[in-house]
């Protein structure tokens, strides 16, 4: 199904989950032209932000991508407190929520790198636009090459036209 | 490593100056240009890029919305052409 991005950003902002957009919906809000299929979050890792979190998806059906179907998964407080990194499939669309990213860090190390941006009329934290060129860097995967080297050339292009 | 280095130093030097401009910006971040990266951003158009800068932060998310749509769509159809 194709990700419906208004409304998972929508749902985890009404619920005051507290989450860092990164990945490519990050990198579209920064003004990529590169499509992306999923939604990245870096998620706080407090008892009660992970409660939150966990009752805001709870409608949304979240279920491990990729896994066989009728395993007992669930994603509640629990679940997520004993893992760090779920790629889940939603109504919603595929989401990746990350405790912790390669070459960034957790919620609390990134968030001194984030831009409020104000998106479909709710207030969404956005991992910089350095900061996620640094992060894809630090992934060091051949498939983001081209990925960086289109955000560096934002960062350029940004910089000339401010 | 330093022959590497050389290498790295001399092919920045060799940029024409839009690519001198990125490299100035990139480090104002700190962050070093990287020869890899910066033979792959040849190829990024950037006229796409200067149109998404004057959109505003709705309006991208809004054609990421509709763009991952008509992918999905197209998706569909195929699938349906191949019978599955």
């Amino acid at each position: 199904m194709a990700a419906d991005f208004a409304g998972v950003v929508g749902a985890l902002a009404d619920a005051g989950v507290e989450v860092i957009v990164i990945g490519g919906l990050a990198a579209q809000a920064h003004g990529s032209a590169r499509l992306t299929q999923d939604s990245d979050f870096i998620y706080r890792r407090t008892p009660e932000n992970i409660a939150r979190l966990a009752a805001t998806l709870a409608p949304h059906h979240p279920y491990l991508r990729g896994a066989p179907p009728g395993l007992p998964f669930r994603f509640d407080p629990e679940t997520i407190t004993r893992g760090l990194n779920f790629t889940l499939t939603t109504d919603l669309g595929d989401l990746d929520l990350l405790g912790e990213m390669i070459g960034g860090g957790t919620y609390e190390q990134l968030i001194g790198n984030t831009v409020d941006l104000s998106v479909f009329g709710r207030a969404v934290r956005v991992l910089d636009l350095p900061a996620l060129i640094r992060a894809k860097r630090a992934a060091g995967r051949p498939k983001d090459l081209e990925a960086v080297a289109e955000l560096e050339a934002l960062l350029a292009e940004s910089e000339k036209s401010d | 490593m330093l022959t590497r280095e050389r290498a790295r130093c001399a092919s920045l030097r060799a940029m024409p100056a839009d690519d001198n401009d990125d490299a100035a910006i990139l480090r104002k971040y700190g962050i070093e240009p990287d020869p890899v990266i910066e033979a792959y951003k040849k190829h990024v158009d950037r006229t796409l890029l200067r149109q998404n800068l004057r959109r505003s932060m709705d309006e991208r998310w809004k054609v990421l919305a509709e763009a991952t749509r008509l992918a999905e769509e197209m998706r569909r159809a195929g699938a349906r052409a191949r019978g599955r």
